[in-house]
């Protein structure tokens, strides 16, 4: 297994807040990487390490490695545009911008000066296809976005980013705010997409973790304090912790 | 239990009487602007000159005494003379004075063919509407418009009298020049505010660190909002009269000055609304675009402003009436004195001043005063509707 992300005693602080404490952790190319644990304890903040969106936060500070494909993403002159064109993120609530629903989707190759027309239209085509939506959108490409459904929104967010191309995909638990048919249909399109890309995704139910997961890794306070196979680690876990949490006793 | 049940219907009361209350006293302010106003208003107002062009012309002297057939004229304000084929009414002028207008002139009248006493000595002819303000006579008494029209007919029609010189003048009061004057401030003040304005804010609320530096001119600009505006005036008489003096050929105050002075006034204004719908956006359009990898520009750019559009329209409505409203600092830098051709070197009123100028006059011209604040709540009203047209059309486009 090749591995595209590779994390070594990474530790991060908010202000005087620890919130990540010593992780290390690979993620492993065309898997899908699970991280689950009772909330506060750091799976989102870790998962906005990797394409270093915690660089928003002022007060964060980040020490420790973070390599990705072998590069130091944490040096100061590593190309940020560039890794987060590579890694693309989905997040909690449905975002879709107030445009039309091509121009959604058009919009981060616009950004990088795509501008020809045709080749637009293939990106989005082919993007919307990969995330399952063209068929319901197909009529509909030049209306409003915020028409669509929320599970449809987020599937157009899921496209939005799949249409830079990028090699992995972070979602933070991207299907909260959704109904269980919409939930369906985005753990359905998760398993299509693994094939081409890498995809690691924070979620709150050890249910769609076990259903959807190559690899999980469980978080307890700011510690990883458990990583392995999903099937291995749902059914014989090593820690008493992480039986407590996926048998339901606290979360 | 009964207790609260008092506290309650008091509270409530409180509610409905001070809701009666305010909705009456801002009624009131449309009534009365209607009710004094409404009668002078009309289409010669808005686009008549406030200074009246006047005349002296003598009667072309090869014109003999003849007798003009003339129609019969329902009003009984208006009188008739046969000699001179002229009728003349008892009227108002554009800004509400008894003056005396001719009602019809008959063909070949001899107050069709005068000549004028300027330099020029051209013919010149007395037409409908124009006001007749004196006429001297040969050995006899003038008739003056105080006299009224009847005793001017009276006059003219007796035979002893020879005409010696009439004065006469296209009618004047009217508001079109303060009008132009307002729409040029709108304009010039609106395209050096807004995009300074919003990219003030933009700065603030998207690229600034939050610290206390920050914190210190968002205070200091917010104080400004406060400022009675006669302030500014000082700056601009201090400031802005000299500099677009010695920059333009400009001579003292003028309008160019008054735009920069009124840019000054509405920054703040304009810098807040902006802000605050700039605020409003959420942060989570701004991670998906950064996500994507876009940059700060790019996102601000195409994500972020166009949602502030709505906002930014509502700082645009703000702004316009703060410019149509604004008097006290314009008398400084623009003048107060009303003028029909406007040129933006040179001063002029707006239609506020033009209503501090009716008012200073002796004795103060109430009903003018009222239909030019009537014109005013028009514009702003139609301003209103159409931004927030404009906004709901922008809403439903984007949602």
């Amino acid at each position: 297994m090749e591995t595209i992300f590779k994390i070594e005693s990474l530790n991060l602080y908010y202000d005087k807040y620890h919130a990540l404490k010593n992780i290390d952790l690979d993620i492993y190319k065309n898997k899908v990487t699970a991280l689950i644990g009772p909330s506060g304890c750091g799976k989102s903040t870790f998962i906005r390490c990797l394409n270093r969106m915690n660089d928003l936060i002022e007060e964060s500070k980040v020490d420790g490695t973070i390599l990705f494909h072998d590069e130091q993403v944490q040096n100061p002159s590593y190309d940020v545009i560039g890794l987060r064109k590579k890694v693309g993120m989905v997040f909690q609530k449905p975002n879709p911008f107030p445009m039309s629903v091509f121009d959604n989707v058009a919009y981060g190759p616009r950004q990088q000066g795509v501008k020809d027309k045709k080749v637009l239209k293939q990106i989005v085509e082919r993007a919307l296809k990969q995330a399952a939506l063209y068929d319901e959108v197909a009529d509909r490409l030049n209306s409003s976005a915020l028409k669509l459904s929320g599970g449809q929104q987020q599937r157009l967010c899921i496209a939005r980013a799949l249409a830079m191309e990028p090699e992995v995909i972070l979602m933070d638990e991207p299907t909260s705010a959704l109904d269980p048919i919409a939930t369906q249909k985005i753990e359905d399109l998760i398993s299509d997409l693994k094939n081409e890309y890498t995809i690691v995704i924070v979620t709150h139910s050890m249910q769609q973790a076990a259903r959807i997961s190559d690899f999980t890794a469980f978080f307890l306070l700011g510690e990883l304090k458990e990583f392995d196979a999903t099937e291995r680690l749902f059914v014989s876990p090593k820690l008493k912790e992480t039986e407590d949490y996926i048998t339901g006793r606290f979360g | 239990m009964i207790k609260r049940k008092i506290t309650e219907i008091l509270l409530n009361g409180s509610v409905l009487f001070a809701t009666a209350i305010s909705i009456l006293a801002l009624g009131m302010i449309f009534f009365y602007v209607i009710k004094e106003g409404a009668d002078l208003l009309s289409w010669n107002l808005i686009r008549g000159n406030y200074h009246a062009r006047n005349y002296v012309a003598v009667l072309d002297p090869s014109f003999q005494d003849d007798t003009f057939d003339m129609p019969d004229f329902e009003d009984e304000d208006v009188y008739v003379s046969y000699r001179y084929g002229i009728a003349l009414k008892q009227s108002r002028n554009l800004a509400g004075d008894g003056v005396i207008k001719v009602a019809y002139v008959a063909e070949g009248s001899p107050f069709t063919a005068m000549i004028n006493q300027d330099q020029t000595k051209e013919m010149i002819a007395i037409d409908k509407d124009w006001v007749l303000s004196r006429i001297t006579y040969l050995e006899h008494p003038s008739s003056l418009t105080s006299k009224g029209a009847a005793s001017m007919i009276q006059d003219l029609e007796d035979p002893q009298r020879e005409i010696f010189e009439v004065m006469f003048a296209k009618e004047g009061g009217g508001i079109y020049g303060s009008l132009i004057t307002t729409l040029y401030l709108i304009f010039l003040t609106l395209i050096i505010a807004l995009p300074f304005g919003i990219l003030t804010a933009i700065y603030f609320n998207e690229f600034a660190a939050k610290n206390r530096w920050t914190k210190t001119m968002r205070s200091f600009i917010e104080t400004l909002t406060g400022v009675p505006s006669i302030i500014f005036g000082l700056l601009g008489i201090t400031v802005f009269v000299p500099l677009t003096m010695r920059l333009t050929p400009a001579s003292g105050s003028n309008l160019i000055a008054g735009a920069l002075t009124l840019t000054v006034i509405l920054l703040p204004v304009i810098i807040r609304t902006t802000e605050e719908a700039l605020r409003v956006i959420p942060d989570d359009h701004r991670f998906a675009s950064l996500a994507l990898g876009a940059n700060k520009t790019q996102t601000t750019f195409k994500v972020v402003l166009p949602q502030a559009v709505p906002g930014i329209l509502t700082a645009t409505f703000l702004g316009i009436g703060r410019i149509i409203g604004e008097s006290a600092a314009l008398i400084f830098v623009l003048g107060a004195a009303i003028k029909d051709t406007v040129n933006i070197y040179r001063p002029s009123t707006s239609l506020a001043v033009h209503i501090w100028s009716m008012m200073t006059d002796e004795p103060p011209n109430v009903a003018l005063s009222s239909t030019i604040a009537l014109i005013i709540l028009l514009i702003v009203l139609i301003l209103n509707v159409s931004i927030k047209w404009i906004v709901s059309r922008f809403y439903t486009k984007g949602s």
